[in-house]
């Protein structure tokens, strides 16, 4: 299908910035502006990774849960059994890959707080937790304004 | 906006289909009368939104009128609530506080006037001397000589110490600050666990596993001292090579002095607030220990240095919440590039 979504969202930037970016003069508006310019280049590259970085955030979570199990309260472990025996969405599907990821991160986080959880189990999930952080397609793009004379503000 | 001159009689300062400059001059001018009945002759001008500023809005504006003391001229800045705000602040307490460091060394703009309830501004407003300077948030490692640079770094340092040896029970902060009845470090924790359940939208386990790391090793605290809450140069301004003034202090509350120190020493934001290899956590330590004469625990910093991180993380999570819900104008992403930080810090030898 052209455009593909990345040349629409690519030519959508080349207009904002070469076109719209020139007339706004309000510096807070064009600050605005330039970084939404930004979060669109970041979306171009990270859209395509997002159902790929589900899809595996997905299998390296059932995996960790499927070991976690055995150390956590009952009603925990049986929850986490439950979620594990259902199927795994359509690997198109982003919304049903989304929807899973939340479910499972859920229990994950149970899981982590529960007071059973032996030295080994929160070791693997040190690096599961910081693999995926590593691997997380979306970034969050500055819209720090340059230094100015004035008395800009941040928080 | 800029440059833009408005000059208004009293009697067309409300209404319209206006700018929003337009209305905060209106609306400036109306708390200006408010507070200095015969005020008149007003001439607003350089009316101007800045640029920066996450979480309310920024106006600069030079005001001119007359009253019975005569001709008055200032320049000012206004401070006006946004919509959709990361920090969630009381701007009678953010004003109760600068009108208490006037009489103290630490530099900060002298306040006027308050619009605790956006009578006047539509939004809660504070108005307030606009001081001269620059604001540059990397000014330590910026263009400035190395010299120049160490000198700030100290500088810094000398100012957070000032801000802590602030008499806020003789300044009579303790009557608009709570005091902590808890250890303060609980006390925050407490706060920004409740706002992290207000904003969450979805399972964050990294969160989680750090809360829980935090609530089994919160520190008591040594002393409880006026926090300045968000200590960092983007909140202060430079003139030459000293600072001018500290900004922003709606977060300023009564706390742990290491709070403000596990903010300037934590390694997410080293650019900020070091210089590789001269002006490091070694340093600063050591230089705020000589100006305070306060031992450093440094489990205890290291505990404020993780909940600086996670403190932030929750902060950025109400950006998330609020751009979703409408209310805010910036994309903010999940703040996954502070989790590793953290666990290092978690697991690092106290």
């Amino acid at each position: 299908m052209r455009p593909t979504v990345e040349e629409q969202l690519l030519g959508t930037c080349r207009i904002l910035d070469t076109l719209v970016s020139p007339c706004v003069t309000d510096p807070y508006a064009r600050t605005l502006l330039e970084g939404l310019i930004g979060n669109l280049r970041m979306l171009t590259s990270a859209l395509p990774a997002v159902p790929g970085f589900l899809r595996s955030d997905n299998r390296a979570t059932v995996e960790l849960l499927g070991k976690l199990r055995a150390d956590v309260a009952p009603e925990l472990a049986a929850s986490i059994a439950l979620a594990l025996e259902q199927p795994e969405p359509d690997t198109a599907d982003m919304r049903a890959l989304d929807q899973r990821n939340v479910e499972l991160r859920g229990l994950f986080s149970q899981a982590l707080c529960d007071s059973g959880l032996t030295a080994a189990m929160r070791a693997a999930a040190l690096v599961h937790m910081g693999a995926r952080a590593a691997a997380a397609p979306m970034r969050y793009v500055s819209t720090t304004t340059r230094p100015t004379t004035a008395p800009a503000k941040a928080s | 906006m800029d440059g833009q001159v408005f000059t208004r009689q009293a009697d067309t300062v409300k209404g319209g289909t206006s700018t929003a400059s337009e209305r905060v001059v209106a609306g400036l001018q109306a708390m200006i009368m408010d507070a200095i009945p015969t005020a008149h002759q007003f001439a607003f001008t350089g009316v101007e939104r800045y640029a920066g500023g996450l979480s309310r809005e920024n106006w600069s504006i030079d005001a001119t009128w007359v009253d019975t003391a005569g001709a008055q001229s200032r320049h000012l800045m206004l401070m006006r609530d946004a919509s959709g705000t990361l920090l969630d602040t009381d701007r009678k307490r953010e004003f109760a506080v600068l009108k208490a460091l006037e009489a103290t060394s630490v530099p900060a703009p002298k306040a006027y006037w308050m619009d605790d309830d956006g009578h006047w501004l539509g939004t809660p407003s504070l108005v307030m001397d606009r001081m001269p300077g620059r604001c540059e948030y990397l000014v330590l490692n910026g263009a400035l000589p190395l010299d120049a640079r160490l000198k700030l770094g100290r500088g810094f340092t000398e100012l957070m110490a000032n801000i802590h040896a602030v008499d806020w029970r003789a300044r009579g902060l303790d009557t608009v600050l709570d005091v902590p009845t808890d250890s303060p470090s609980r006390v925050e924790l407490a706060h920004w666990d409740a706002e992290y359940r207000r904003v969450q939208l979805e399972p964050h386990p990294e969160l989680d596993y750090v809360l829980a790391w935090l609530g089994l090793n919160a520190p008591k605290a040594q002393a409880i001292v006026l926090v300045h809450g968000d200590f960092k140069p983007g909140n202060a301004l430079i003139e030459g090579e000293h600072i001018s003034a500290k900004l922003d202090w709606e977060t300023a509350h009564l706390g742990d002095p290491l709070e403000d120190l596990g903010w300037v020493t934590n390694s997410v934001r080293k650019r900020e607030h070091q210089i590789a290899g001269v002006w490091e956590r070694e340093q600063i330590v050591a230089t705020y220990t000589a100006l305070t004469g306060r031992s450093v625990n440094e489990a205890a910093l290291r505990w404020w240095n993780v909940f600086s991180c996670w403190k932030l993380a929750i902060i950025q999570l109400t950006a998330v919440s609020e751009f979703v819900a409408g209310r805010y104008d910036r994309v903010f992403q999940t703040p996954s590039w502070l989790y590793r930080p953290m666990f290092q810090m978690m697991e690092s030898p106290a």
